[in-house]
């Protein structure tokens, strides 16, 4: 068991708490910036796709495993900043510029359905979004002269420091690059007073409020960078598939969005990830073995979206902090042998919250 | 110019007076407990400062300041801050973490530094951090400083909510019934804090309490109230044994 001696308060505020940290997660990076040498051109892709969903799913769970706000319309976001790089990008804009512009609109977008959303929790918040992804769904279908329509747009090309994103190498290092910033920014967010704010409001809104958190402009900041989270991903993820077209962001790649953060476990940022890779590379394992699974077995009609549903269940009833739950107690098991105790992580039942104040 | 008055306030929900012309007045560096039957109207009152509810009638002033229409959290920055009486802490956080919260009233920075860390959300970070030691090590919480709430006893929570309360560095802290739900050695520490954070922080205290033995060691003036109206204002003593009070509590 490691024990960390503190001689300073800064290395509560600190990003790594020890050396250890610091030596894994630099490990980590390696292998990630060695791997297009080592992988072929699929799984590169493969690997750029889970980057970001990555970078979605950070937006989402600052905004659902963070704030306490659902939201099943995510995918409304990724189309707005997906059709609102594409456009800038047609219209001659550089790429980082495109990108941050899509990013702060997707935001602004993100922040005005906030304001609405500020009176509505639990499940009429859920429909209130799902409602909102349905328009947007409708406006990118009707507003042909930007969005094409259901003929769709191109994605042009883009160029970084005149390389061309095209190589799936350079997209690989772009979008590891982007999630890393966005993770360093998402982590300082929630080191500070804003990010421990919407903590605050999810845990309990009434102590928030007398702790001088101002309700309104929490959740409306967490829609705005949750969104902003997102409008970065959708930018890159417009690059990724090349041809947008409004049947890419339906409310199944909410849904999706939604699982990825429950699965990798909400209220964390490693739960991010994991549930990043769980849906990314999950199609792939389904498609390996209903190669190698009996006719009768691989034809069943819905296998994915089945094999998703029942995933997300067994999480919901066996672990419901998702993976990286899972990895804790694992650890904690480990750290704490043979002192372990079995109630520590037991879900507890309040009866002695007040509800005087609503 | 009393530091804190409540002038003539009333609240009702529907047909039921919770709160009915209550006027009383708080001097600074004051003990002040109000003790009343249950439904007297006590947590409505508290409710009515911390600015939760809106009153029908009258005035909130503080420190020369009419507060009666002041959104709930602007109520923490201007040194008010209360406690909840079944515990309203961030449960899924560690103690640390829930003083540091208690200390967003005294925030400086704005979203972009904090996106990207500058120095001078560290700084702020720090000083926070100076701010909640100085409070853990004033109510002995240093075995809780990195357990999740929802791993301590429930006394323990109720001293993290005191605790978390004066990170906001009170001029005026509101206790609701600090004592339900502690054994008698905890209540006893809990009016030895109370006097430590009124002798030594110079906070007033405004306090709920049915444990008439924690009232009278720890408080100064006592109001009593029964169906939303003020029986008596007064000395401890005088008011246990005040025929009204005697009244509300055992009838007729």
């Amino acid at each position: 068991m490691r024990f960390v001696l503190k001689t300073r308060y800064g290395q509560d505020i600190d990003l790594f708490r020890h050396n250890g940290q610091r030596f894994w997660y630099a490990l980590l990076l390696v292998a990630l910036l060695a791997a297009p040498w080592v992988l072929g051109d699929f799984y590169v892709g493969e690997v750029s796709l889970v980057f970001i969903y990555a970078i979605a799913g950070i937006g989402l769970m600052l905004l659902v495993g963070y704030t306490g706000l659902v939201s099943l319309g995510h995918a409304a976001f990724l189309a707005i900043g997906a059709y609102a790089h594409a456009w800038l990008l047609n219209h001659g804009w550089p790429f980082p510029a495109s990108l941050a512009a899509a990013a702060a609109f997707t935001a602004t977008v993100g922040a005005l359905v906030g304001i609405p959303a500020l009176r509505m929790t639990g499940i009429y918040l859920a429909v209130a979004t799902l409602a909102f992804a349905e328009i947007v769904e409708q406006v990118i279908t009707r507003w042909e002269s930007v969005t094409g329509g259901y003929r769709g747009m191109a994605v042009p090309p883009a160029e970084l420091f005149s390389v061309s994103l095209l190589d799936v190498d350079v997209f690989y290092y772009v979008c590891l690059a982007v999630l890393v910033a966005c993770l360093i920014a998402a982590l300082n967010l929630l080191r500070s007073p804003s990010g421990r704010a919407m903590v605050a409001v999810r845990d309990s809104e009434v102590a928030a409020q007398s702790m001088g958190i101002n309700l309104a402009r929490t959740k409306t900041l967490a829609f705005a960078v949750s969104a902003g989270f997102t409008g970065i991903a959708g930018g890159l993820l417009a690059h990724k598939i090349g041809y947008l077209a409004p049947d890419a962001f339906t409310i199944v790649l909410s849904i999706q969005l939604l699982l990825m953060v429950v699965v990798g476990g909400l209220g964390s940022m490693h739960g991010v990830i994991y549930g990043a890779i769980f849906i990314g590379l999950l199609p792939q394992g389904i498609a390996l073995v209903r190669d190698a699974a009996p006719p009768a077995v691989a034809q069943i009609p819905g296998l994915e979206p089945g094999i998703f549903g029942a995933i997300l269940i067994l999480f919901l009833i066996y672990e419901p902090l998702g993976i990286h739950g899972r990895w804790v107690k694992v650890r904690q098991f480990f750290t704490e042998f043979p002192l372990y105790r079995k109630a520590t992580h037991r879900r507890q039942r309040s009866y002695l919250r007040t509800e005087r104040v609503r | 110019m009393s530091f804190f008055a409540a002038e003539a306030l009333s609240l009702s929900f529907g047909g039921v007076h919770a709160v009915r012309d209550v006027s009383f007045a708080v001097e600074e560096g004051e003990v002040f407990s109000i003790i009343g039957p249950n439904g007297a109207g006590k947590t409505t009152l508290f409710n009515l400062i911390s600015r939760f509810y809106d009153p029908d009638a009258g005035a909130i002033k503080f420190g020369g300041e009419d507060i009666t229409r002041l959104a709930a959290h602007r109520i923490a920055a201007k040194g008010i801050a209360r406690t909840f009486q079944n515990t309203e802490l961030f449960a899924h956080e560690t103690v640390l973490a829930n003083l540091l919260i208690g200390c967003h009233a005294h925030r400086r920075t704005h979203l972009l530094e904090e996106l990207l860390f500058l120095p001078r959300a560290r700084r702020q970070d720090l000083a926070f951090r100076e701010r909640v030691e100085a409070v853990i090590d004033l109510l002995h919480l240093q075995g809780y400083r990195e357990q999740t709430i929802s791993a301590l006893p429930y006394g323990a929570r109720k001293m993290v909510e005191v605790a978390r309360a004066l990170c906001v560095a009170p001029t005026l802290l509101l206790l609701d019934e600090p004592s339900s739900g502690l054994n008698p050695e905890e209540t006893e520490d809990l009016s030895f804090w109370i006097e430590d954070i009124n002798e030594d922080l110079g906070v007033t205290i405004i306090m709920v309490e049915h444990d008439m033995n924690l009232v009278s060691q720890a408080s100064h003036r006592v109001l009593a109230m029964a169906d939303g109206e003020v029986l008596a204002v007064g000395e401890p003593a005088a008011i246990q044994s005040h025929p009204d009070v005697l009244r509300a509590y055992l009838g007729d």
